[in-house]
């Protein structure tokens, strides 16, 4: 009994986790589909606040987006929604996660960049607790 | 009673006088528009968002928004296939993505009003407009007053040229 409880939890968790091994992403660079958004977007290497972002092109605009600090260790994971298309009705459903361990979020609007070019809001999760402090600047 | 010809034209000759735009005086320099943005990208704007040069005053943008790009891009048909809100005889102009520190500088020697837009933004509201020369200027263009081409919420955001030929620069902070 306690081992088939065992079983159900764990394969209860393994269906929240992303479709890819967390190991291979909790330092950067992660393995594709990941690239790296300034590799492909006219936006600067390390942006204050989110670190070196990498997204799978296929998730855009929401993300994830994975952040990670100066030494390459994956400190946010960042979901990006157009509000435009909350109001008409767009849902982001079932949003993968760079790690299950989340500290704090953050949740602002922001006007728009390239790749997201129109006001949306970016919902921010800390994986640990220096991760804000890292990536201040 | 009755005004005599000579008098009346005395008149107006000494009213038109009064009617004086301001004298322009020609930059030596680069007149600096920055592109700023708040820390994480709420606001994001020209600075000044509005600015009367005399012709033939380079302005020189830099993007002082270290989360983001930026791009100074004329409202023409050549770029982006946009409606014309420059002077028919000025070269439209376009800085493409400026990162970071990265600076853009243009030339403007036909007068008359330049509407301008950051491509990413235009929709933020981040749009400038720049003033060339005064209205009593041979050549004068001031098609963008009426243009149109943009959304109601953009068109808001440009600076009266009344303000900006009073020599009061539109600084749009935060």
């Amino acid at each position: 009994m306690k081992t088939a409880l065992i079983v159900m939890i764990g394969m209860a968790m393994t269906t929240s986790v992303l479709a890819h091994d967390e190991s291979k992403i909790t330092q950067a660079p992660p393995e594709k589909p990941y690239v790296q958004v300034s590799d492909v977007l006219p936006l600067p290497e390390f942006l204050p606040g989110l670190g070196t972002l990498f997204v799978d092109p296929g998730t855009l605009p929401a993300g994830p987006f994975l952040g990670y600090d100066h030494d390459g260790k994956l400190s946010v994971t960042v979901y990006m929604t157009p509000l435009e298309e909350l109001k008409n009705g767009v849902a982001y459903d079932d949003l993968g996660i760079g790690s299950h361990e989340v500290t704090s979020v953050d949740i602002y609007y922001n006007a728009g960049h390239p790749g997201v070019e129109s006001p949306h809001a970016h919902v921010v999760l800390f994986h640990d607790e220096g991760a804000k402090d890292r990536l201040a600047e | 009673m009755a005004i005599s010809r000579r008098n009346l034209l005395l008149a107006s000759g000494s009213l038109f006088m009064t009617i004086k735009f301001p004298v322009l005086a020609a930059e030596q320099k680069p007149v600096v528009i920055q592109m700023r943005g708040t820390a994480r990208g709420e606001r994001v704007w020209f600075d000044p968002a509005g600015i009367a040069v005399a012709p033939g005053t380079t302005l020189r943008f830099i993007n002082l928004d270290p989360e983001n790009s930026h791009t100074v891009t004329a409202y023409h048909p050549d770029f982006f296939g946009r409606t014309r809100r420059i002077p028919q005889r000025a070269t439209p102009f376009h800085s493409g993505y400026l990162l970071p520190e990265n600076v853009f500088e243009v030339t403007l020697t036909v007068s008359g009003v330049y509407d301008y837009y950051c491509v990413p933004h235009e929709m933020a509201g981040m749009v400038g407009r720049i003033i060339v020369g005064t209205p009593d200027m041979e050549g004068w263009d001031e098609t963008a007053l009426r243009a149109g081409g943009v959304a109601e919420n953009v068109e808001k955001r440009f600076p009266a040229i009344r303000q900006l030929l009073s020599d009061d620069p539109v600084r749009r902070i935060k």
